[in-house]
């Protein structure tokens, strides 16, 4: 099945990684949005069956971002799946006061990615 | 998937490598005395781009050397890495970067 998925990530490589990797290996339906009010509008616009969002960007961060998403009766069904660089102790606390659906880790293989993601969501 | 991998490396390899010279370059202020705090933060924020995105292409070690880096420069300067520490982590990475082919 193909699933529709939105990035929203500030940094250029990670972003086009990740989607090129959803898009080759899983075959999914990739939009992208540089920046977390980007990523509002799109998510509103696009309708996803998920998101992946980046935790440290500029302006609106990953958490704000979230919070935002949930805020709207449009986007707030759409479960999300962080990004992140941060693995020390304190940010994942941080994380879990979030009703996220997982945490991933940067760096991640772009092999495996959408099967991580699809294992979360329990996409066959 | 390698192709695709390939050629993004290519695509982005400029990009991080102006994140190492930053590093490099806070490397040498730091051994001037004349890293400010405002370096400092960037030079974190670089390290912690590149420690996302280096083994995603493969270059674990990279990301290791660019995360310490980044908890490093993110602490107290009294606790953060010797000039000679960033200095060296700087010129692994670049070796790195050079090294690895598409």
């Amino acid at each position: 099945m193909q699933h529709r998925i939105l990035i929203i990530d500030d940094e250029d490589d990670i972003r086009e990684v990740a989607a090129l990797s959803l898009e080759t290996v899983a075959g999914w339906e990739v939009m992208v949005a540089n920046s977390g009010a980007q990523g509002l509008a799109r998510a509103s616009v696009y309708k996803p069956d998920a998101i992946l969002l980046d935790v440290m960007m500029p302006g609106m961060d990953g958490p704000t971002t979230f919070r935002e998403l949930q805020k709207n009766p449009e986007t707030a069904h759409i479960p999300v799946l962080l990004l992140t660089a941060k693995v020390q102790a304190s940010d994942k606390a941080r994380f879990a006061d979030l009703d996220v659906k997982a945490v991933l880790v940067k760096p991640f293989d772009p092999m495996t990615l959408s099967a991580q993601i699809a294992g979360v969501l329990g996409w066959e | 998937m390698a192709g695709v991998m390939n050629r993004l490396w290519v695509q982005f390899l400029p990009l991080m490598e102006e994140r190492v010279a930053i590093l490099e370059a806070v490397a040498a202020a730091l051994a001037e005395g004349a890293l400010t705090p405002d370096q400092r933060l960037e030079a974190s924020g670089e390290a912690h781009k590149l420690a996302g995105v280096l083994g995603t292409f493969g270059l674990s070690e990279g990301t290791l050397l660019a995360r310490e880096a980044e908890v490093g420069l993110s602490g107290e300067p009294e606790t953060g890495p010797s000039a000679a520490r960033l200095a060296e982590i700087g010129a692994q990475l670049r070796t790195m970067l050079a090294d690895r082919k598409p």
